[in-house]
């Protein structure tokens, strides 16, 4: 059975109906997409009130992280089912073919640019203080998360796009190592191992959907995993704002 | 003494208003440890965010008092604390 992911959807084998398309595999992309959003929004509306009180721009970023990742794993799934769901390619008079290709490429677009950013935003939270007077350095992340996005439906060959991506991982994973002895905290705070986990399954999160068969046998443990780290944050923000 | 960070002073500002149940700006100026030139920034920028209200009496002197909001935030002060410190932000 393939696995429904956007580098299948816009490579060689394109899906032949609908029923094809929201059977097995795709079903649980759905449902781990599903997870990865309602966690995601939680933590964004669950943090609502203590940034509105302080207006703490830490709390902005680390927000601003969670809703970006809340709509990149929309467009992940959600958008490609609504859009076959109801026979999109019918109301526009396209061919199928032609549909799933620019479905795909468009999904894939926004996922990269929106994961990329959550990503980003996320590192920045923790940053802010010392990137403060680098007033344009978010813009530089915009476009180069536009960048990305672009080679991974531009560039033929998806190995070039994780190349790209495992040099981000290490650069991410010098910012938060280096942020966190920076800091000296003394309270046992084990947060940074979870934002290694959490880069390190973006990683396989975007070798899952560029290259399927690499990781095919893995899918199920990397989408449990990254709901597990998910889960994992969304309890530590329910635990330090105490949100029912 | 260490240096207060920018919601240190904000709580700080806001206990002394919270203490007293009304202070003129004068003395709250000299409690908040603060120049005038940042007293004079942190306040309006508290009475934009409504977290105090400023009523002039009818001997038209200005007394400043503790809105819900500014409550609000009292209230919720530790929990923004040990949240930005648990995620490191």
């Amino acid at each position: 059975m393939p696995h429904m992911t956007g580098k299948i959807i816009v490579g060689e084998h394109i899906m032949k109906n609908a029923q094809e398309f929201l059977s097995g595999a795709f079903s649980l992309e759905l449902l781990y997409s599903f997870v990865i959003i309602v966690c995601s929004l939680m933590i964004y509306f669950g943090t609502k009130e203590i940034y509105e009180l302080s207006n703490h721009k830490g709390l902005k970023y680390f927000r601003r992280a969670f809703l970006f990742f809340a709509i990149a794993y929309f467009f992940r799934s959600f958008i490609k089912f609504f859009l076959v769901y109801f026979d999109a390619s019918t109301a526009l008079n396209l061919s199928p073919r032609l549909f799933y290709r620019i479905l795909g490429q468009t999904t894939l677009f926004i996922f990269i640019y929106f994961s990329s950013m959550a990503i980003f935003y996320l590192l920045y939270s923790v940053m802010w203080k010392k990137w403060k007077k680098e007033k344009t350095l978010i813009y530089l992340l915009h476009a180069f998360a536009i960048f990305l996005s672009f080679i991974s439906i531009l560039g033929k060959n998806p190995l070039i796009y994780l190349f790209s991506n495992i040099i981000l991982f290490f650069f991410a994973l010098a910012i938060v190592i280096i942020s966190h002895k920076d800091k000296k905290k003394s309270h046992k705070n084990n947060l940074y191992v979870t934002y290694l986990l959490l880069f390190i399954f973006w990683i396989l999160n975007i070798i899952d959907i560029l290259i399927p068969d690499f990781l095919k046998t893995f899918q199920l443990l990397i989408y449990l995993s990254s709901s597990g780290i998910f889960l994992l944050i969304l309890y530590k923000v329910i635990k330090n704002t105490g949100t029912n | 003494m260490a240096k207060r960070s920018k919601l240190e002073i904000t709580r700080d500002i806001l206990k002394i208003v919270q203490d007293y149940d009304g202070i003129k700006p004068t003395p709250l100026l000299r409690k908040s440890n603060l120049s005038s030139s940042r007293f004079k920034k942190y306040f309006s920028n508290l009475l934009n965010k409504k977290f105090v209200k400023e009523i002039t009496g009818n001997d038209n002197k200005k007394m400043i008092f503790l809105t819900e909001r500014g409550l609000k935030f009292l209230e919720k002060y530790k929990t923004i604390i040990n949240f930005i410190e648990e995620f490191e932000l």
